[in-house]
């Protein structure tokens, strides 16, 4: 199965990183269910354009982190998530969003009511099209 | 971990030209791409691992062995494909397919058909009247199925079209699932080295200038644009300045000396594989 895991090399977030961090909001998202079969380090390190120490890496910490799971001689499969990880992977997915679009509009050196009025603005108009 | 390949502190002259000292391991699972300028002495650090050409000072060991040694067991794990191969011209594919499938014992036919099939390559035909192109697929399908724990590959792919270029891509990551396998290919091919590789050791007239993993590579090179002229004297990382523009192969330390001395780029961006090659093999000094 293709991933569709983007990387961005402008990023100064390491790449190992924005893979896990992606395929974490594919499964959390419930994108990727339990049991799913993921493509190989090799594959996946060919279609990414990485190397394979960089695909291990991020393997290696989804399976720490219980997202993933290796059995030898299959595969690497999506793990089956208990709601509470689901939730927290969620919840700081979201938080790391927002922490980012606070600190870029501090940055253009928006006031704190600027950056709450212009958050409700976009929260409305969102809810609107809905 | 076991080491497939070690070559220490290899040195050869030929004429005006060295080569070395060049230090180099091959582990197994992974690939390492052998790039440089022409005539940087690629072939004849892949032509000294297999011992058709003697170095004039180091070691290099194969599995264990010396090289150039009595024991040679070491050359049935390894499948080495020249640049150009010497002996085939009067042979047809068929004919090859017989002699070499016998030289090796784990040699897979099936794998070889498949590869004959997916590249068309026609094996009625005498070596000498396929196009480059087609001496080369075939050649490589004569290569890949030996299945040998090591795989070197010199410019495989440089006269094949576009598609085939791609589907060798995928043969050799599907022969690279198995993890006790290892490929060292010399290669010009930006995609090669882009979806193939894990090391990159660059050489440039002789010299190793770098051996390197793949993504440490482009994640420490880093372009900065400041709104104007810079002035004062090199930053830490800096490799090369022109007007507004900056380029530092050490992003870490150049971004922590920015913030300390609040200089605050405009922009900056990562660099492309090739960009940073170029400027590897082509800049005249060196930090």
């Amino acid at each position: 199965m293709k991933l569709p895991i983007q990387l961005s090399k402008d990023s100064r977030e390491p790449i190992y990183h924005q893979i896990e961090q992606q395929l974490k909001a594919l499964i959390a998202g419930g994108h990727l269910s339990a049991g799913v079969a993921l493509p190989s380090i090799r594959v996946l390190s060919k279609e990414l354009e990485v190397s394979v120490i960089t695909t291990r890496r991020a393997y290696q910490n989804l399976e720490n982190d219980g997202f993933i799971k290796t059995i030898q001689g299959k595969g690497t499969f999506v793990a089956e998530l208990d709601q509470s990880l689901k939730n927290a992977t969620k919840q700081s997915a979201v938080y790391d969003v927002f922490q980012h679009a606070i600190e870029t509009a501090r940055n253009y050196d928006y006031t704190h009511s600027q950056i709450k009025e212009l958050f409700l603005t976009i929260l409305h108009e969102s809810e609107r099209r809905e | 971990m076991e080491k497939y390949i070690e070559i220490e502190n290899i040195q050869k002259e030929i004429d005006n030209f060295t080569l070395g000292p060049i230090n180099l391991n091959i582990e197994p699972g992974t690939v390492t791409a052998l790039v440089g300028d022409n005539g940087s002495g690629k072939s004849t650090l892949l032509k000294m691992v297999m011992n058709l050409v003697n170095a004039d000072s180091g070691t290099i060991k194969a599995f264990g062995e010396l090289v150039n040694g009595e024991n040679e067991d070491w050359k049935k794990q390894i499948a080495y494909q020249p640049q150009t191969t010497i002996g085939f011209d009067a042979f047809t594919g068929n004919d090859l397919n017989k002699l070499i499938s016998r030289w090796y014992p784990n040699w897979d036919q099936k794998f070889f058909i498949q590869l004959i099939d997916q590249l068309n390559v026609p094996l009625n035909k005498k070596f000498i009247n396929l196009s480059q192109g087609v001496q080369q697929k075939l050649t490589l399908a004569l290569t890949i199925p030996r299945n040998t724990k090591l795989l070197i590959l010199d410019e495989p792919t440089s006269f094949m079209d576009i598609p085939s270029k791609n589907l060798i891509i995928d043969m050799l990551t599907e022969y690279m699932e198995d993890e006790e396998r290892a490929i060292i290919l010399a290669s010009h091919q930006a995609e090669d080295i882009k979806k193939l590789a894990d090391y990159i050791m660059l050489l440039r007239s002789g010299t190793q200038i770098q051996t390197i993993e793949k993504d440490v590579l482009t994640e420490n090179y880093r372009k900065y644009w400041f709104s104007d002229t810079l002035k004062g004297s090199p930053v830490p990382g800096e490799i090369s300045r022109s007007g507004n523009e900056l380029i530092s192969n050490d992003a870490t330390a150049t971004e922590t000396y920015f913030a300390a001395h609040n200089m605050k780029p405009m922009n900056s961006s990562a660099m492309e594989l090739e960009e940073i090659i170029t400027l590897l093999l082509t800049r005249t000094t060196f930090n």
